[in-house]
């Protein structure tokens, strides 16, 4: 987003940052325009150095002053569609909440912040509140300059009291995937929250109705399933409970597209798409390495440069943490009746010994602990 | 009469081993054979290049090629103008024959080192870094908006874009250096074309090509197949599609075109053929409406009726255009001066148009933002004024 600069005396305009009206001399006076309506825009299918993620979209757009703009986005725009050129959310659901101060939390956090929202951010103490809060203002001080960073902190409240859930117009929870203290935190929060605020889970794939039990406006809820991390990922899985509205849903649905998410709509079964087809595949990962296949370096490489996977399955469950790893596969043999989505002994072995992947610095690889984290 | 074409070079468009000093050498000694010249009798030379520095970390090529006349320590300098580098360096060797008797212009490029994500930046390089290359506005990208545009105003159809692309791959069939000249391309393979920037796909696009291209300028003509220059002008405008009220149509264009066919004394409807800068579908029938050889907006009926395929009215990008003939950078706006004199001369082969008398060149940089016309006639035309 650039200004206009016009010159008093004889109206031309420029668009770079030079100060003076190369006929006149004078000074020129700047503006920057809000908001235009879109003329043209093309979805862009080739990447270009800068520009890696595809697809995205170019517009064209003439501001409120006829001045035009080329303005790149992360989301599907269309022609004659209003259009804010600060990328600030033009959207109801400007004030979103968040709980959990976990690695998705903090991810959340972040990628709200840099999408120009409000955040409410609920924390376990106040002590707990202080780091969280810094190491989010930390990472986006990798991409934001000085001003922005004095925005984003200044639009980011961190805190152990939920009182301030009042101000939200979405909650995000983010908590332990596990069905007990979801259900316990939606409820905390729903508590708080104005009556036409919407709630959602970010699970990866519960039963969004065992959550939604002890809810008073079950309608109002639903899941936004990003995946870490939630700067970088596209996808979104959403997903509705029996009881969730038309109208919440397609208002989640947006929501993640207005944040440059690319939505997936999935049935509440368990471990909705992505992760009923990579537990599995994790879960063979270590039957392959029980049995002696090869060693979990070569099996990795193997499903990286066979499956052209970015990431082999024993270093991805590493990163997610084997704990939660074993959690979800043990909720997908429960809930399907299924014993062989169960966790395979040798993951069930490396979680009681507390080797629970990056996180403690031995999963299946060893890791060497960053410096600073975990916090 | 600003100036003659007294000799002509350039390699095959496409993919290619060879290393820029070998394509630059191949187009040069074409060009001094068709003239009957030897490198002693030129007085200066023109190198045309956009590209040599981002993609091979080669800059200063004036003195590379001096290094293939070794001894000669001719004056030479490069021009950087995007894609219209070879119609400015052509533009500039014109206002050099006060200086010299003859001048080489000799565009040259070297496309295929550099691949994917990294050659798309490079190219987008010809547009702002601030107002486009900053929001991803890409080359494809830049002309995408410039095709809705047309299409919101004038009702051009993505059919149209088609006809045009399908047109210039039968012409470079007949054109042994045309980059898709063992191509043959049929609707099914545009068809199958994947989306690149909508609504442009694949075959809206012109390939990315290595080649050269030579023209060796003379204020005298030298024989009957020298071909007078009648007008040569260069326009330029701002650099982004945002500093524009209108993106239909290109100022820049018309400005140069005006001013050329001022200087001819020709009309557009004098003009027997145009080589014009389509480095997309959409650019041909922009370039078609700039030069006044359409109404605005009627560029696509013409392409409908037939009427710019070779045999046609007023035929168009006879040699494959920049779309199937390729676009070595460069080399491009040399190119369509080399493809005019073969058709001036009447030595086109199975691609000649009845009878050339006037022909147009329009070599675009960027989206607009610079614009070289050149206005050239059949042997043994007399100036007009």
């Amino acid at each position: 987003m650039t200004g206009v600069r016009t010159c008093g005396e004889c109206g031309r305009e420029y668009r770079y940052d030079v100060e003076l009206c190369t006929f006149c001399g004078v000074e020129l006076g700047s503006r920057e325009p809000a908001r235009g309506s879109v003329l043209a825009v093309t979805r862009v299918d080739v990447p270009s150095i800068g520009h890696e993620d595809v697809p995205y979209w170019c517009a064209l757009v003439q501001a409120e002053d006829d001045s035009m703009h080329i303005v790149k986005s992360d989301r599907a725009i269309e022609t004659g569609e209003r259009f804010a050129l600060s990328g600030a959310p033009e959207e109801d659901l400007a004030v979103v909440g968040v709980l959990g101060t976990g690695i998705m939390g903090r991810g959340l956090v972040e990628l709200l912040l840099a999408r120009g929202h409000e955040v409410c951010w609920l924390s376990r103490s106040d002590e707990h509140a202080e780091r969280a809060r810094d190491r989010v203002l930390e990472r986006l001080a990798r991409t934001m300059d000085e001003d922005e960073l004095a925005g984003a902190a200044a639009r980011l409240a961190v805190g152990a009291d939920p009182s301030f859930f009042g101000r939200c117009d979405l909650v995000i929870e983010a908590v332990v995937e596990e069905v007990g203290p979801k259900a316990e935190a939606l409820a905390r929060a729903e508590a708080h929250m104005r009556p036409d605020a919407l709630l959602a889970t970010n699970t990866s794939g519960l039963s969004l109705d065992e959550l939604a039990a002890g809810l008073a406006r079950r309608e109002r809820f639903g899941a936004l399933h990003f995946f870490n991390p939630a700067t970088r990922m596209r996808l979104v899985e959403t997903s509705r409970a029996t009881a969730t509205s038309d109208e919440t849903a397609a208002r989640l649905e947006h929501f993640a597209r207005s944040l440059g998410k690319i939505p997936v709509a999935v049935a509440q079964r368990p471990a909705f798409v992505v992760n009923r087809v990579l537990m599995p595949l994790i879960n063979e990962a270590v039957r392959a390495l029980e049995e002696g296949a090869a060693p979990p370096a070569d099996i990795d490489e193997a499903v990286r440069l066979g499956l052209n996977h970015p990431m082999g399955p024993l270093a991805l469950a590493d990163l997610i943490g084997l704990d939660i790893a074993a959690s979800i596969m043990d909720n997908l043999a429960e809930r399907t009746g299924d014993e062989s989505y169960a966790p395979r002994p040798l993951l069930r072995r490396l979680v009681d010994e507390g080797k629970l992947g990056r996180k403690t610095g031995q999963g299946f690889f060893q890791h060497t602990p960053r410096p600073g984290g975990p916090g | 009469m600003l100036g003659h074409i007294v000799g002509l070079g350039k390699t095959r468009f496409g993919p290619t081993a060879k290393g820029l000093p070998t394509l630059a050498q191949e187009a040069l000694m074409a060009a001094l054979d068709d003239a009957a010249l030897g490198p002693e009798d030129l007085g200066a030379v023109v190198v045309a290049n956009f590209l040599g520095g981002p993609n091979e970390g080669r800059l200063h090529l004036a003195s590379v090629v001096a290094g293939l006349m070794p001894g000669l320590h001719l004056p030479a300098w490069r021009v950087e103008a995007a894609c219209a580098s070879g119609g400015v360096a052509a533009h500039q060797a014109l206002m050099a024959l006060s200086f010299y008797d003859n001048v080489l212009v000799l565009g040259v490029e070297r496309m295929s080192d550099v691949v994917g994500a990294e050659l798309t930046r490079n190219i987008g390089m010809a547009g702002d870094v601030v107002l486009d290359q900053s929001q991803g506005l890409n080359f494809p990208a830049s002309y995408a908006l410039v095709a809705q545009r047309h299409m919101e105003r004038h009702g051009t159809t993505a059919r149209d874009l088609e006809l045009v692309s399908l047109k210039s791959h039968e012409n470079a069939r007949l054109n042994p250096t045309a980059h898709f000249h063992h191509k043959k391309v049929t609707q099914a393979d545009v068809d199958a074309g994947p989306v690149v920037a909508a609504p442009l796909r694949l075959f809206d696009c012109c390939p990315v090509s290595d080649g050269a291209a030579a023209v060796i300028l003379s204020r005298a003509p030298r024989d009957a197949r020298s071909v007078p220059v009648l007008g040569s002008a260069v326009a330029t405008d701002v650099i982004s599609l945002a500093q524009r009220s209108d993106h239909t149509s290109f100022p820049a264009a018309r400005a140069a075109a005006e001013r050329a066919y001022a200087q001819a004394g020709v009309a557009p409807g004098d003009v027997s053929l145009a080589e014009v800068h389509d480095c997309f579908t959409i650019a041909e029938l922009v370039a078609t409406e700039d030069l006044g050889l359409a109404e605005p907006g009627g560029a696509a009926l013409l392409v409908r009726a037939g009427e710019t395929a070779i045999g046609g009215r007023i035929p168009v990008n006879t040699g494959g255009g920049l779309k199937a003939g390729g676009h070595a950078i460069g080399a491009t706006g040399v190119s369509q001066l080399c493809e005019a004199v073969v058709q001036l001369r009447g030595e086109a082969g199975a691609r000649q148009v009845g009878e050339a008398r006037i022909a147009v060149t329009h070599n675009v940089g960027g989206v607009g933002g610079t614009c070289a016309v050149h206005v050239l006639a059949a042997p043994g035309t007399q100036a007009a004024t």
